[in-house]
């Protein structure tokens, strides 16, 4: 038994291991370093995103037609990064609509993030002057239930007749539902979803999908806050690294495959073996991931208050 | 001409795609047949990874679907409970996707039971062989609490032994002993949401995990498989058929040369034939077969209306 | 005494007490007047404030998963141990924590049905009062909604005595029983169930209107799609494995050509690492998202 003085404090990353923390740290400064270097107005190049320039032309086509504009946030459990970013996007949706005064209907499936929308869309109106334009009643709470949830939002949009509908966020099998009875009814469409699974159903039945990261994109592209433009780039600057990190690792496995050892670590322990060929497990790309550091065992004083627990029956 | 059949053929009109729809899903049900089937690797490795548990072991399952996948999640839940009992296996169930959830597990399971006892089996029971420890909202953080601190996550969660008030879960033989996540040699996720992703990014590692998931989640899932993160999984109702194969058939059984399921990767594994491993899977894949004919005959039509209207239109 | 409480965390820490102690009741009142006198304070917080005000308890409420995630875990933590320095103990500490502040979640997601319920019975009940034409429906859904909660607490408090074991078998089940399973076996599962195989019908329809050959992706996407669907037909893959086995004669290079490996080959390369990728762009999407909302940096629904 080892007492912990005898253990560098950097062994208690033992178990949770360094490499993850290091990595998360690191896009962390690379997302501030970029909304600094923002914010210095430095000028940030965003490429063009179709589903986005889309949004003014389905409102406008909304407007035109006189039909409302339908925004789901997706089925968030509880209120998350994805549901804040769904909804400042409709947040923009909303500016246009109330410019505009077209009507608009806000779906929730979850009571926070309602109580978010709400509040987000009202500041919205206000901030436009046309607060007396904000109907409480179009940003709603429909079920958290996800077919009562589906069936709720489809009633909804055949019988208003929406003309312009944006699916963003969490959809899980109740994307397809949504777009196809908007599809039915010749809704222009703008959807993405961060689960990988509904994407290609979005692709098949909306006009336009905004795809993985291009969804948290869409804030900074909208509305070009340094922050939020700032933030995308570090992003990016993420993306290269480990873009980098699979050249090299690619590389290095392939080298070192091909190779023979003498050594091998078990149960975190370094020991000498008949020569063999280098394993998946003995790489240095797999031993970064992996560690497989030594289970230590510390020993620690007994609290004198402690009681075991009963066993089973007793 | 050709325009006007290009234009129809690529226009049908949905009230009649839907009615051979119903026709072609329906009609087979009525009318039984075995189709070849091979089932893949990832159920081959799951059903491996089942038969391997040792007799008596403790297994985590978290029940996340409902009575909307019931087609593909039924099927795959009363599969692997068959497996699970075969095993003598004590297994422990939660959920985190759905507040239903618990209650259709259970459900599940005392339609099992019943079916045990009309054979004369020994049922499965509740207390002593399983336990429902009950739904946790948020499931991120809740399987985060599970992995970190297992008895202070079910602290406190109360199921029924017979006869008997609510009493803690870890009291029940299921969870003794239990301290953490790393105690049960297997953990299982049966769901049709992304709790399987929150299992992989917080249990991964500390106990084997397995997945029995919708059709529509194989993709996500194939990529927790190929970088074997997990060690296998029953993906749609094509892997609930192949489940049912295995528990028929085996693997290399009862060797290589003669087993109808081969595998190069896995010894040999006993099936064991029985007339009620016939479930779901087997009723339902002939359907799917037709529905999916049905897709491929309704894409074909639609690219020759395409192409037919494209002449008339140059004509 | 109906135990209304799901869950308690053990008393062994400072996150919680014995069941009905004087420690308890201390800790519960301290936290009502504290909760009380900050939730009064913050209605007369001048407005200027308020947004400090929230920055200030979001980035507490972050910092602690922060902390949690970066803090070193305790090394080989048994029960009833002490910690050995000021590392560990804040370690113990956050370990000890986590369940009970991943309670405050269930908590506030109960606290949160109430509000949508509240959101629900306004909507349909204005509806009612004033006549809409389709208060019919919202009476429906009030009823319901009703009798779901009413049978639903009922059975649960039938279970919590010493009868709850005999209820999973049916021959003991009395009205509760019945009524429950009849609205939710009967009509909530078979309503999910028939709403999910509704996606049956659209997919179908999507299917038949997207997968064009109107461009050489849309041909891509065709070719791909139709070989992941074939492949999904066991008696096509057997008839047309058997089919490249016998022409193949044992040639390694043809036995690539069966539909089995031609779709898994699919997965394994397409497939799979376009999921990875997307799945990469989105959780750095995430993590820059939830540092922008922990530090707030982000203005919500401003700018143009």
């Amino acid at each position: 038994m080892m007492p912990l003085s005898q253990v560098y404090i950097g062994d208690q990353y033992r178990d949770t291991g360094w490499f993850g923390v290091f990595m998360t740290l690191l896009v962390a400064a690379f997302v501030l370093l970029n909304i600094r270097r923002a914010r210095g107005g430095k000028d940030l190049y965003i490429r063009r995103i179709a589903g986005l320039n889309a949004i003014d032309e389905a409102i406008g086509r909304a407007t035109e037609m006189g039909k409302p504009v339908l925004m789901v946030p997706g089925l968030s459990d509880t209120i998350n990064a994805i549901a804040v970013q769904a909804v400042n996007i409709f947040a923009y949706v909303s500016r246009i609509a109330a410019r505009f005064a077209n009507p608009i209907l806000l779906c929730c499936y979850n009571a926070a993030v309602y109580t978010y929308a709400q509040e987000t869309i009202r500041d919205v109106y206000q901030s436009e002057g046309v607060a007396d334009r904000y109907d409480p009643d179009s940003v709603r709470f429909v079920s958290d239930r996800q077919f009562a949830f589906a069936a709720g939002v489809s009633g909804l949009i055949l019988r208003e007749q929406t003309a312009a509908t944006f699916f963003l966020g969490e959809f899980y099998a109740e994307s397809l539902i949504f777009a196809e009875t908007a599809n039915s009814i010749g809704a222009i469409q703008v959807a993405s979803s961060t689960e990988t699974t509904q994407t290609p159903f979005f692709i098949a039945a909306c006009d336009y999908v905004l795809i993985g990261d291009e969804f948290y994109a869409a804030s900074a592209y909208l509305t070009r806050q340094p922050v939020l433009v700032g933030s995308l780039v570090g992003q990016d600057w993420s993306k290269l690294m480990i873009i980098l990190m699979i050249i090299l690792g690619t590389l290095l496995n392939t080298v070192q495959i091909q190779g023979k050892t003498t050594w091998e670590r078990t149960k975190g322990v370094w020991s000498q073996i008949p020569e063999r060929s280098v394993k998946q497990s003995d790489t240095f790309m797999s031993q970064l991931f992996k560690p497989q550091l030594e289970k230590v065992k510390v020993e620690r004083p007994i609290d004198p208050n402690y009681v075991p627990e009963k066993g089973a029956g007793e | 001409m050709k325009g006007n059949l290009g234009e129809k053929l690529q226009s049908l009109p949905k009230p009649i795609l839907y009615l051979i729809l119903i026709l072609a899903t329906s009609i087979p049900l009525f009318f039984p047949t075995e189709v070849p089937n091979e089932p893949v690797e990832s159920t081959k490795d799951f059903y491996a990874t089942l038969m391997a548990l040792p007799e008596g072991s403790k297994v985590l399952l978290m029940s996340d679907w409902t009575g909307s996948t019931r087609g593909e999640s039924k099927g795959a839940f009363r599969s692997i409970f068959k497996i699970l009992i075969r095993r003598k296996a004590k297994v422990a169930i939660y959920s985190a996707a759905d507040p239903q959830a618990p209650r259709v597990a259970q459900d599940a399971i005392n339609e099992l039971n019943m079916e045990r006892k009309r054979k004369n089996l020994p049922t499965f029971d509740r207390w002593n062989d399983w336990v429902n420890i009950g739904y946790f909202p948020n499931a991120e953080a809740a399987i985060n609490g599970i992995a970190n601190d297992l008895k202070g996550a079910f602290g406190g969660r109360k199921d029924f032994p017979p006869n008997s008030p609510p009493r803690d879960v870890f009291q029940s033989p299921v969870l003794q002993g239990v301290t953490k996540v790393e105690d049960f040699p297997l953990m299982l996720v049966i769901t049709a949401s992304k709790t399987s992703n929150f299992a992989v990014e917080r249990v991964s590692g500390r106990t084997p995990l397995a997945f029995a998931v919708t059709g529509v989640m194989v993709p996500e899932t194939q990529v927790f498989y190929q970088s074997k993160q997990i060690v296998g999984y029953c993906g749609g109702l094509k892997g609930v058929y192949d489940l049912e194969q295995l528990m028929e058939s085996g693997v290399n059984f009862p060797d290589k040369a003669t087993g109808k399921i081969k595998s190069d990767k896995l010894g040999t594994i006993e099936g064991f034939p029985d007339p009620d491993n016939k479930g779901q899977g087997t009723r339902y894949y002939p359907t799917l077969h037709y529905a999916l004919a049905l897709m491929i005959i309704m894409i074909i039509l639609g690219n020759v209306g395409m192409f037919l209207a494209k002449r008339g239109d140059k004509s | 005494m109906i135990p209304l409480l799901q869950a308690q965390a053990p008393a062994t820490s400072f996150w919680s007490e014995a069941f009905n102690s004087s420690e308890l009741w201390t800790k519960l009142i301290i936290t009502l007047v504290v909760g009380l006198v900050v939730m009064v304070g913050l209605l007369y917080a001048p407005i200027r404030a308020r947004k400090p005000i929230i920055a200030f308890f979001t980035f507490i409420s972050g910092a602690y998963w922060v902390l949690l995630y970066l803090w070193p875990k305790p090394i080989d933590r048994q029960p009833g141990e002490m910690p050995l320095n000021t590392v560990e103990t804040v370690s113990f500490w956050l370990a000890d924590s986590n369940n009970v502040v991943v309670s405050f979640t269930q908590i506030l997601t109960g606290f949160l049905l109430g509000l949508g319920i509240f959101s629900l019975l306004k909507i349909h009940l204005t509806k009612i009062t004033k006549g809409h034409k389709d208060a019919f429906f919202s009476i429906v859904l009030l009823v319901s909604m009703g009798l779901m909660i009413w049978f639903g607490y009922a059975d649960w408090f039938d279970r919590l005595g010493e009868r709850g074991a005999m209820l999973d078998n049916r021959d003991n089940w009395g009205f509760t029983q019945y009524g429950r399973d009849f609205l939710f076996e009967g009509l909530l599962q078979q309503m999910d169930a028939a709403m999910f195989s509704v996606i049956a019908f659209y997919i179908l329809s999507a299917a038949y209107r997207a997968f064009r050959v109107r461009s050489v992706e849309a041909t891509i996407l065709l070719s791909a799609a139709s070989l992941v669907l074939l492949s999904l037909m066991g008696a096509v893959s057997f008839v047309w494995d058997e089919n490249v086995k016998s022409i193949a004669n044992g040639n390694p290079f043809i036995l690539n050509f069966q539909l089995t490996e031609v779709a898994q080959w699919i997965r394994n390369t397409f497939q799979t690492s376009s999921i990875r990728g997307i799945q990469f762009g989105v959780g750095l999407g995430a993590l820059a998202m939830g540092l922008r909302l922990w530090l707030s940096l982000e203005k919500p629904g401003s700018g143009s």
